[in-house]
């Protein structure tokens, strides 16, 4: 459907029993854009996705994909591939035979299987046991599944969960051009960094709630927002900073804290002409800052 | 359509049909060759005998409702469910596919059971040079009996599996039923109207004078219970969250 996002979560409510998983959640995501589902162990993240993907009965709200309940979807797996936390196959079917069977049932051609499974670097392996299968196989042969349909939407959870380094790496350059080519991604991860090099926007869940939805740039800068500069000319860099906007306070020994972006406190001491000797962000990393949100959200 | 296409293709892309389908083999092989070397010559020559010696062939019924439970409860062990039902969200649908395709195998092990019994039979009978009675109605017919029955557990295994979701607990369930709760049922003697009861009046589709019923009211009541599993199991599965 035009016009709709790709994702929207609406007041989205699931309850087990007396646990409250997901607690009135409303976030949406756009077009295009990789976004991080972020959250510690246990937040409700892959409850959420669950009911986006029409696993799972909300409680109250609405989990929306182009507009539309994922069961209302005409051909979801042309609208949406997923990757589910430690997706589980049949051990004694082959890898091939697996993504066959989804196929099938979604009216695929069965020479798009062969080309799904290149694509994740499996066709050797396409005929052997899943059984056999390492952790990143397994991963790749999701992906292979949650691509069959050659979806305009990812949905990843905790997909570098157990992955090598390796694993990890080939998967976030797999995203990256999904999202260049114009795909939308959701992804989710317990571990900032994970998803920190892929981002364009971070959503961030504690206890079910929404802690922050925000720019990953805007994470960035309330993590490394200030500067540390030294300089032999610190009370003269100091006037300079001030007039181009910066607040700076003198920390002695020719130091400086600047509440600004390292990038512009030195091009202002250059076009100055001012000698530094330091010159380094300060503050949390995105780690701290992801941290200190959840700890927030504990109240 | 497609669903049932993809339903097809699981049960032939494991080794489920084949390790089942080698163990009816296997089983007749046994019962009936023991059978035809231990029975005298002259009960082997009467229809009746004749008929029993290839009845073995009705555990293909058993097998089939295996199978259901497997194709329906194994998808929940193996967590293959949530990629069904990502492929196809809404799950009664999933649940008809699975009925369908179930029937399907169910009667084919069926065929396969009949075939292999009867010409199992033939060849040792012959050997023994006992004059063949194989093509009579009263034997044959309880071959047929088994390829409808067959089809009828196959879908009420799917229905049960469905309401149970749990392999192993609902095979066990299974054989408790079969083997303890039917059999107590005859105190009250209501047992003929027992699912068990039913489906064996299928199978031996009216062939024997028993307390069975006859092969229709057995046939319908069998579809009646297959109707409920399944009715039961496609809301429960309906209802439940994949998590």
């Amino acid at each position: 459907m035009p016009g709709a996002a790709p994702v929207e979560i609406h007041e989205l409510t699931k309850r087990y029993g007396s646990t409250l998983a997901v607690n009135r959640l409303t976030f949406a995501v756009d077009s295009g854009s990789i976004t991080g589902f972020l959250g510690p162990n246990g937040a409700g993240k892959s409850t959420t996705l669950r009911a986006l993907l029409g696993l799972v009965r909300p409680s109250s709200g609405e989990a929306r994909v182009e507009g539309k309940p994922y069961a209302a979807l005409r051909d979801p797996l042309r609208t949406v591939g997923a990757v589910l936390e430690s997706e589980s196959f049949h051990p004694a079917r082959s890898g091939r035979n697996h993504l066959r069977v989804l196929a099938a049932a979604a009216g695929i051609a069965a020479a798009r299987v062969d080309e799904v499974l290149e694509e994740v670097e499996l066709s050797e392996a396409a005929r052997r046991h899943v059984g056999g299968y390492s952790l990143g196989m397994r991963q790749r042969l999701s992906v292979a599944g949650a691509l069959l349909g050659t979806p305009r939407l990812l949905v990843l959870d905790e997909p570098a969960n157990g992955l090598d380094p390796e694993g990890i790496r080939w998967l976030r350059e797999f995203l990256r051009s999904f999202a260049a080519a114009g795909g939308t991604v959701l992804i989710s991860s317990h571990v900032l960094a994970e998803v920190a090099q892929l981002a364009d926007e971070v959503v961030i869940i504690h206890h079910g709630r929404l802690i922050a939805q925000e720019p990953l740039a805007a994470l960035t800068a309330r993590a490394g927002g200030g500067t540390v500069v030294r300089s032999p000319d610190a009370a003269r860099l100091a006037a300079e900073l001030r007039q181009g906007g910066l607040e700076a306070s003198e920390e002695g020994g020719g130091g400086l804290v600047v509440a600004g972006p390292a990038e512009r406190v030195g091009e202002i001491a250059a076009a100055s002409g001012i000698v530094l000797h330091e010159l380094r962000p300060q503050g949390a990393t995105l780690e701290e800052v992801f941290l200190e949100l959840t700890a927030e959200g504990e109240d | 359509m497609r669903l049932l296409r993809s339903e097809l293709l699981k049960l032939v892309t494991t080794r489920l049909l084949l390790w089942l389908g080698l163990l009816v083999v296997a089983l007749e092989v046994l019962v009936i060759s023991l059978h035809v070397s231990q029975d005298s010559l002259s009960s082997l020559a009467e229809p009746g005998s004749q008929r029993d010696v290839i009845s073995i062939a009705g555990v293909a019924a058993l097998i089939a409702l295996l199978v259901g439970v497997v194709a329906s409860a194994g998808e929940y062990g193996h967590g293959t469910i949530s990629h069904t039902f990502l492929v196809a969200p809404v799950r009664e649908r999933v649940v008809l596919a699975k009925l369908l395709a179930c029937g399907i195998a169910g009667a084919a092990v069926a065929v396969l059971a009949g075939v292999v019994a009867w010409a199992l039979a033939a060849l040792l009978l012959s050997a023994r040079s006992v004059p063949l009675q194989l093509g009579s109605a009263g034997v044959v017919r309880p071959l047929f009996g088994t390829v409808a029955a067959a089809a009828v557990t196959g879908a009420i295994g799917v229905g049960f599996g469905c309401l149970v979701r749990r392999q192993t607990a609902a095979v066990v369930v299974v054989f408790v039923w079969l083997l303890v709760a039917e059999p107590l049922l005859a105190i009250a003697h209501v047992d003929r109207y027992a699912p068990g009861h039913a489906i064996a009046s299928v199978v031996e589709a009216g062939a024997q004078g028993s307390s069975l019923l006859a092969f229709l009211p057995g046939l319908l009541l069998a579809l009646a219970y297959a109707g409920a599993f399944a009715l039961a199991g496609a809301v429960v599965v309906s209802r439940t969250d994949v998590s």
